[in-house]
């Protein structure tokens, strides 16, 4: 009797569960498509409010997912990327004894590394316009940075709690940092102009 | 004791002790690390603004003695990186005469770079005649509606970096010199922050200086 109250009440939490989880997930797909209508219906996407919806509806979004997705986790359904099939954090092990690295791997990080700023400095050898030298230039330090953080700083082998507590919120500030980018080209946009550069200089020299 | 070792090593959703499986120094260090990035952050991303919303922007360095130049220096800085993981897999082995030969080789290559860092910086000042809120006459002849913040922005950016470095120095002499007493965490941590000045310079290295190379006729 009281063990098939306990069961229902169970399968009931489950449930539960499942319904809670489909309504965030729900609400995380609208904050998606809210996101992408808004680039469609924005006009011009680099625009600081374009860019402030776009950066918090995918915030939110990002919110409403993360409980989803630790139930698939759970329940065995998600495998965690770059965990490899296999439990990363070694459950009973108190001394904190973690990999770490071998002389060869961080050897070859160091080629990686040494390799990719060659790469850089050579496009600074021949001449790239200026916005495709920004994107390769980011995108290269990007990679750089992760090699940095994921193998010297061995945050690959800590435990996934750690990861998810700086590096989301890391990226989440720098984001809101960027908001406000536009605003520059706003603000080149709409300065009054001197005529001919001397008097500009002349007046700036005044600092 | 089951249950002691259970509530400790837990994972973190079911209630563990240790959600992170890291020490409290090392937690801070980078709590300290991840604010320290968005310093350095917000003032490139200013940096990119005020570029961006200037008519013109100096792009002083030649290639051939400047860019080289900096290559050395993030040679340097890279280099001292390695040796300091090095220095962490020796501390691991609890070898201390590695630990302290590693460690001196990594602030060897800091102190390269403080020295180079600083020699440039006296060209700039000293043979070119860039200050903070002022160009160089030459620099406005060419470029005469540029932006008078390059050198604020300059000075400013590689200043805070060469501060971290010095500190990084000084921080490294100290874990250093107590090899015996410390514990493998604080070599790790003192790695913590070599590495991330590190990382930093390989954002300052490309924004400041890769985008500002001088292809002479413009």
């Amino acid at each position: 009797m009281s063990s098939r109250l306990v069961d229902r009440v169970k399968d009931l939490s489950k449930k539960e569960d499942v319904i809670l989880n489909l309504i965030s997930f729900a609400l995380a797909v609208g904050f998606i498509i809210f996101a992408i209508a808004n680039i469609s219906m924005a006009g011009t996407f680099l625009s600081i409010d374009s860019l402030f919806i776009m950066a918090v509806s995918l915030m939110m979004a990002l919110i409403f997912l993360v409980s989803p997705l630790m139930w698939l986790h759970a329940n065995g359904m998600l495998k965690m990327p770059g965990a490899g099939g296999e439990g990363v954090a070694p459950k009973a092990d108190l001394v904190p004894v973690h990999f770490e690295g071998t002389t060869r791997l961080f050897l070859s990080i160091l080629g990686w590394l040494l390799g990719l700023t060659l790469v850089e400095v050579f496009l600074a050898y021949i001449h790239v316009p200026l916005h495709i030298m920004l994107t390769i230039l980011i995108g290269l330090s990007l990679i750089k940075a992760a090699l940095i953080v994921a193998y010297f700083m061995h945050l690959r082998f800590e435990r996934l709690s750690l990861v998810l507590t700086l590096i989301p919120m890391l990226v989440v500030c720098v984001c809101l940092l960027l908001v406000f980018f536009p605003d520059s080209f706003r603000s080149s946009a709409l300065r009054y102009r001197f005529n001919g550069g001397g008097s500009a200089t002349a007046v700036e020299g005044g600092h | 004791m089951d249950a002691h070792v259970d509530q400790l090593t837990a994972t973190e959703w079911s209630g563990g002790t240790l959600p992170y499986h890291v020490g409290h120094k090392k937690l801070g260090m980078w709590l300290f690390i991840v604010s320290d990035a968005l310093t350095f952050s917000a003032l490139l991303i200013g940096y990119s603004y005020v570029r961006a919303s200037s008519d013109q922007w100096p792009t002083p360095f030649k290639f051939s003695p400047s860019i080289i130049f900096s290559t050395v220096m993030t040679l340097c800085l890279l280099s001292s990186s390695f040796t300091m993981v090095m220095g962490v897999a020796a501390s691991a082995r609890r070898d201390f005469k590695k630990v302290r030969v590693w460690l001196g080789l990594t602030m060897l290559g800091g102190l390269a770079f403080l020295v180079l860092h600083l020699y440039e910086w006296r060209h700039l000042i000293k043979d070119e005649g860039l200050y903070p809120w002022t160009l160089p006459h030459e620099w406005l002849e060419r470029w005469p509606q540029a932006s008078p913040l390059f050198g604020a922005t300059f000075f400013g950016i590689t200043g805070l970096h060469m501060f971290h470095v010095l500190t990084g120095v000084l921080y490294l002499g100290a874990i250093a010199l107590r090899a015996r007493r410390n514990t493998h965490e604080d070599v790790e941590i003192a790695g913590l922050y070599w590495h991330f000045v590190d990382l930093v310079w390989m954002f300052v290295f490309p924004l400041i200086y890769l985008l500002s190379v001088d292809f002479g006729a413009k």
